[in-house]
């Protein structure tokens, strides 16, 4: 993909193709490449993380007395207290701080970014006639085919009561409509692990053995 | 042993090589076949034509190398039509190993391609830690999250960002995306709060989520894999690796419908035979 | 104390950031981002923390020279590597050209690109022994699913012309009929869930 010179390029090959060996059989190659992988995923989001966030927005703001930055680095610091079983009780704190934070602006974006907007799209359709004055002909059975969708799926997962009757019939509506949605997922899933293996074997065609033009 | 028997026992690995080789193959032996451009993509080709000139375009880098395939010449294709566009361009990325590569696609199309200056036509804030807590603050106080660009340079210290301070101040979000944190989080916590262009690029697998967000209007346009990017590049007319690609796309996709079918046959003679 | 703490903590956190969203400006909104900054603080030290682990585990392994206890010496030595590469220049250690930068598109990039392309050979294999219409269920979603691998790529519209239209179609509408209604589901997970533990009703994470 990226066309380097020299020795590297080989390195990238030769690695590429330790991982491919998997598919004959597990093997000390793949194993070797499997384990310098994990360690140098480790190191770089060490680096990553130190040079783009930590030194400057923690470490250097306070070396230039900016002492609110004790705080969230004392709390970082307690989180390293659960590799001991007396002091894991201290990793409490930072915890229920992040958990605290994430789980109220997740409440929040949950209604305000999804729920809300999905079920306005749902019906906004079928205001003002739109369907029969905006939408042409195949979008229009299209929107109609959306609220059945919905309703239905919903319906599937709703186990408060029996499934049987009319809850029953359209409950089963919901499973083929999650089977196509499903569907579309498994080919879409095909399209991106095709398109990854295209770029390896492309890397090894043009990059390594330069054997396309 | 019949035929029969054999084809259900098929060894893997020759499974392996077919599949292998129906994406070899076409490299040597190109198809050239037209790619078709679909209407998620046209809408965000479409805002990005629309944007006046000097507009602020957000590229959102959440992907890593297996990403890359599928959104790498995604990247590439809208960089080199925000730069044609006399657009400026900000970069930052939720996930650390997208950096490099967003880092390189904005040094070759940028500076190398369009001769744009960097701090003034484009920046690199690189990797912003913190996820959706990040979008948040972001849409609040841009130069609050991006304090320092990627080599260090204050961000008062950059012409480009006097005047972009808030959500208010970008013309158009891209998320490159292909998991947690990315465009789940850019939809819900960033553009629920301030709105705005919001446009995503997945991976395949994805992509199919997020229709739901374009028919609501939530995205302004979605760029599906591999096949979206060769479309985007077909629109900026720079066809690039994900058009090469998509010849081998197709090969193999026919080729696993043969898989499945011949599956299906070797299930229905089975039956029979028991029968 | 140690438990009443924590439990008052996510209580506050939680209920002042939900309340807060509402308040866009002010000193209210003020402190509000101070902890959302002191929130990617501390995450931070979640990775360091990771990393550390990491070296832990293995380094037990190795002491007891436990089962594939070599390849974790590998493992060690590539952190190592990597540590000092991107250290070694100060910030600059990160710059193209530099050996941290070579690591990562030569090693780090085909690696973690070709470990997940294996996945392209396994799909293809379960395609043939396992994806079989068994029951009507089944038949939708192959049908579904070959009409949508024929609508993606351009070898689709050369067979019919309809195919990338009536995949555009089975996407934006029963396919996002059905993503929808499982995304209201899991919202309401979401928040029934986030709403226990921000009250103390669940607390397992603070096993």
């Amino acid at each position: 993909m990226y066309m380097t010179t020299g020795p590297w390029v080989w390195v990238a090959g030769v690695l590429t193709l330790a991982i491919y060996s998997f598919l004959y059989k597990d093997n000390p190659f793949y194993k070797v490449a499997e384990y310098i992988f994990v360690g140098l995923s480790a190191g770089y989001w060490a680096v990553f993380l130190w040079w783009n966030y930590a030194y400057p927005n923690l470490f250097e703001p306070l070396g230039q007395g900016n002492y609110w930055n004790i705080i969230p680095i004392v709390l970082g610091l307690m989180m390293f207290t659960q590799v001991s079983k007396r002091s894991s009780w201290l990793v409490r704190f930072p915890l229920t701080f992040v958990l605290g934070v994430s789980l109220g602006l997740q409440i929040v974006a949950a209604v305000e970014g999804d729920m809300v907007p999905q079920l306005r799209g749902t019906f906004t359709p079928f205001s003002e006639g739109a369907l029969f004055n905006t939408y042409d002909f195949w979008s229009s059975v299209g929107y109609i085919v959306l609220l059945v969708g919905v309703l239905a799926t919903l319906t599937y997962f709703f186990f408060s009561r029996e499934q049987k009757g009319p809850l029953g019939v359209t409950s089963r509506i919901g499973i083929y409509f999650l089977m196509v949605a499903f569907g579309a997922s498994f080919g879409y899933t095909i399209m991106a692990r095709i398109s990854l293996l295209f770029g390896r074997l492309h890397f090894l065609m043009a990059d390594w053995l330069h054997l396309l033009g | 042993m019949n035929l029969l028997d054999k084809l259900s026992r098929l060894d893997r690995r020759i499974i392996f090589l077919t599949v292998a080789l129906a994406v070899i193959i076409p490299l040597f032996l190109p198809l050239r076949l037209p790619v078709e451009v679909t209407a998620p993509v046209k809408q965000l080709y479409d805002v990005v034509e629309e944007l006046p000139e000097g507009s602020v375009v957000l590229m959102s880098i959440d992907y890593d190398p297996s990403g890359a395939p599928e959104l790498q010449p995604a990247t590439i294709s809208i960089m080199r039509h925000c730069f044609r566009r006399n657009l400026k361009v900000m970069v930052l990325g939720l996930w650390a190993p997208g950096v490099p590569l967003g880092t390189r696609a904005l040094e070759e199309v940028g500076a190398q391609e369009y001769a744009k200056v960097y701090g003034v036509d484009y920046v690199n804030f690189g990797y912003r830690p913190g996820g959706a807590v990040t979008l948040v603050n972001l849409g609040r106080d841009i130069h609050d999250v991006c304090r320092q660009d990627i080599y260090g340079t204050p961000v008062e210290d950059l012409p480009m960002m006097e005047k972009v301070k808030d959500a208010g101040d970008i013309g158009l979000v891209i998320s490159m995306s292909m998991g947690v944190p990315g465009s789940d989080q850019w939809i819900w916590y960033y553009h629920a709060r301030y709105r705005g262009n919001l446009a995503t690029a997945q991976t395949a697998i994805g992509a199919p989520r997020y229709y739901q967000y374009l028919q609501t209007g939530q995205l302004v346009g979605l760029i599906g894999g591999m096949k979206g990017s060769a479309e985007y590049e077909r629109l900026v007319e720079t066809p690039g690796l994900a058009t090469v690609g998509m010849d081998s796309q197709s090969i193999a996709h026919l080729l696993i419908i043969g898989f499945v079918i011949l599956g299906n046959v070797i299930l229905w003679l089975e039956k029979r035979r028991k029968a | 104390m140690r438990l009443q703490i924590p439990l008052i903590i996510i209580l506050v956190t939680g209920l002042f950031t939900m309340v807060t969203a509402f308040i866009p400006a002010g000193p209210v909104a003020d402190l509000n981002q101070l902890f959302r900054n002191w929130y990617i603080g501390i995450i931070t030290f979640f990775i360091f923390l990771g990393t550390l682990n990491l070296v832990r585990v293995n380094g037990e392994k190795i002491k007891g020279k436990r089962r594939d206890w070599p390849y974790s010496i590998i493992m060690i030595a590539s952190l190592a590597i990597m540590l000092f590469a991107g250290f070694y220049k100060g910030r600059a250690s990160m710059d193209e050209g530099q050996p941290f930068m070579y690591l990562y598109f030569n090693v780090q990039f085909p690696l973690e690109s070709t470990m997940y392309s294996l996945l392209a050979f396994f799909v293809t294999s379960a395609s043939f022994r396992a994806f079989r219409a068994r029951n009507r269920q089944a038949a939708v979603l192959l049908v579904a699913a070959v009409i949508i691998m024929l609508g993606r790529v351009p070898v689709g519209s050369l067979i019919w012309k309809g195919f990338p239209d009536v995949t555009e179609w089975i996407m934006q509408f029963p396919n996002a009929a059905a993503k929808r209604g499982i995304r209201l589901g899991i919202d309401l997970g979401l928040i029934s869930m986030a709403l226990r533990m921000i009250l103390g009703i669940e607390r397992s994470y603070m096993q």
